[in-house]
């Protein structure tokens, strides 16, 4: 009892005690139009540390750096915490590319993830594009159903679809 | 099935010729990870000759030195498939390790170096069999190896070491230890075994690593997440993947500078040079990106779809009857 309370408690205070990374990648991409110019929606996804105003999954943000490459957010979301480093930024093609820095598979059962969302025109708008590479939270050959490669995707979709859905909702008509 | 074995028999029978002279041949065999499924890709014409269903999760592939078989890791599976390049046909898959990732043949053939990623070790094997042969423990999470044979030497990326383990094959001690980057995945080696090229992931670079001195003598800022590298039958040229930056980057290895960067397509990963042809599996496009080298400004001339998910690819050279 002891011992599964100690192992319990290490796995708690040190994720990163799970295997770093497995062979398997896995992505997630979602496509949104969003009735907003691109440079109202670009304004939004360009502030790195913004992403608390518009992604209803994300209840907190403590960012450092600003919004250029080396740039880095803690997002608080319901089950826990994780850290996201800005890795590009490219204001002409309107790309911002960032990877997870910290893993937490209790708050998002995935690691080793890199992300781009792209902003383009699309008739009077702007259509986004969020994609994600990642792999499942438990990279050993027999992870448990919640930290396996379904419910990887099942996460990481569900999170991106819900931020395309916030992004929309804040930028507005135009 | 059968027209298409003859024709690639065809094929293969007439750039023998070349090939012995010292002309690359044109195939190449992509594992896609995803389909499990391994494509036979002619890369002079641009088409996929054929698909060999494989067990789940294929990830790394090499072949043997007259390209009459693969063989082919499943990290989560625990195994190794051997593929029997004219027949078209999967053998019985072997179990290797814990989770074999990285392989390479060598003994022209008859013996193979595997990297298990969760042992930490790299094992060495009978390719007929898959009898484990010999076993060196090594960095934590092992990924890409190559093998240099005028030395006898293997030189795997630790990924999660940040170093380059270098092994002697014959003995299967470890003979040193060279750090690089952060997660060095993939690797390739200069033509005269003198230099190692490293992509790490994770630092953005490839490290260029002296073999004699067994030390990086050079880091280079490639692009985000470099995840394949490959040389040109000269050694003038080495190309660098970036998975997140969506590029090749050519550099030259006289000054070690980029002197051609492009988009190649989303989330490159595997690259393999065959002749005057780079070609390129761009992961999340479910597509090869072939480039003709010797064009002024080299360019994904042509695009091949393939299975879902290529990562990482192997030259296949002619058979000789």
């Amino acid at each position: 009892m002891l011992e599964r309370l100690v192992i319990a408690l290490v796995l708690l205070l040190f994720p990163a005690t799970l295997p770093a990374h497995g062979p398997t990648p896995q992505r997630a991409d979602e496509t949104l139009a969003i009735p907003a110019t691109p440079d109202t929606v670009w304004k939004l996804v360009s502030s790195f540390g913004g992403i608390g105003q518009w992604h209803k999954l994300v209840t907190k943000v403590a960012a450092t750096g600003g919004d250029a490459a080396g740039a880095e957010r803690v997002l608080t979301l319901e089950k826990g915490e994780i850290t996201e480093g800005l890795d590009e930024v490219d204001a002409g093609a309107k790309r911002i590319s960032y990877r997870l820095l910290k893993e937490n598979a209790d708050a998002l059962p995935v690691s080793f993830y890199t992300a781009t969302i792209e902003v383009k025109p699309a008739g009077s708008g702007s259509e986004v594009a969020w994609s994600a590479r990642f792999y499942r939270a438990d990279t050993s050959n027999f992870p448990p159903d919640n930290l396996n490669d379904e419910a990887a995707i099942a996460a990481m979709t569900d999170f991106i679809k819900q931020g395309l859905e916030g992004l929309k909702a804040k930028a507005g008509g135009s | 099935m059968r027209a298409r074995l003859r024709g690639l028999l065809a094929a293969l029978a007439l750039i023998a010729g070349p090939a012995a002279a010292g002309e690359a041949p044109p195939f190449i065999a992509v594992v896609s990870q995803q389909a499990g499924i391994l494509s036979l890709v002619d890369a002079e014409v641009g088409r996929v000759v054929d698909e060999i269903r494989l067990p789940r999760v294929p990830a790394a592939v090499a072949a043997t030195p007259d390209g009459r078989r693969l063989f082919v890791t499943h990290p989560d599976l625990g195994l190794v498939t051997p593929v029997d390049v004219a027949a078209r046909r999967a053998g019985e898959s072997f179990t290797v390790g814990k989770e074999p990732f990285g392989i390479a043949v060598i003994d022209g053939g008859r013996a193979l170096l595997v990297s298990d990623w969760s042992a930490d070790a790299l094992i060495r094997i009978d390719a007929a069999t898959g009898r484990q042969t010999g076993r060196a423990a090594i960095g934590r999470s092992p990924a890409g190896l190559v093998v240099d044979g005028r030395s006898g030497r293997a030189y795997v990326a630790d990924r999660e070491s940040n170093q380059v383990s270098v092994v002697d094959i014959a003995t299967m001690q470890r003979v040193a230890i060279i750090p690089t980057g952060r997660a060095p995945f993939a690797l390739a080696l200069s033509p005269d075994g003198r230099e190692l090229y490293v992509a790490n992931v994770q630092s953005n670079d490839l490290s260029i690593v002296d073999t004699e001195a067994m030390k990086e003598v050079a880091r280079i800022r490639i692009g985000l997440m470099p995840y394949g590298v490959a040389v040109t039958a000269d050694g003038a040229r080495i190309a660098v993947t970036s998975q997140q930056s969506g590029k090749l980057a050519l550099l030259d290895r006289a000054t070690r500078k980029i002197v051609v960067e492009m988009k190649v397509g989303e989330y490159p990963e595997g690259a393999v040079i065959a002749g005057d042809r780079l070609i390129v599996a761009n992961w999340a496009d479910d597509s090869l990106c072939i480039v003709e080298l010797l064009q002024p400004t080299p360019s994904c001339s042509r695009r091949v779809p393939v299975a879902t998910g290529p990562r990482m690819m192997a030259v296949i050279a002619p058979a000789r009857d």
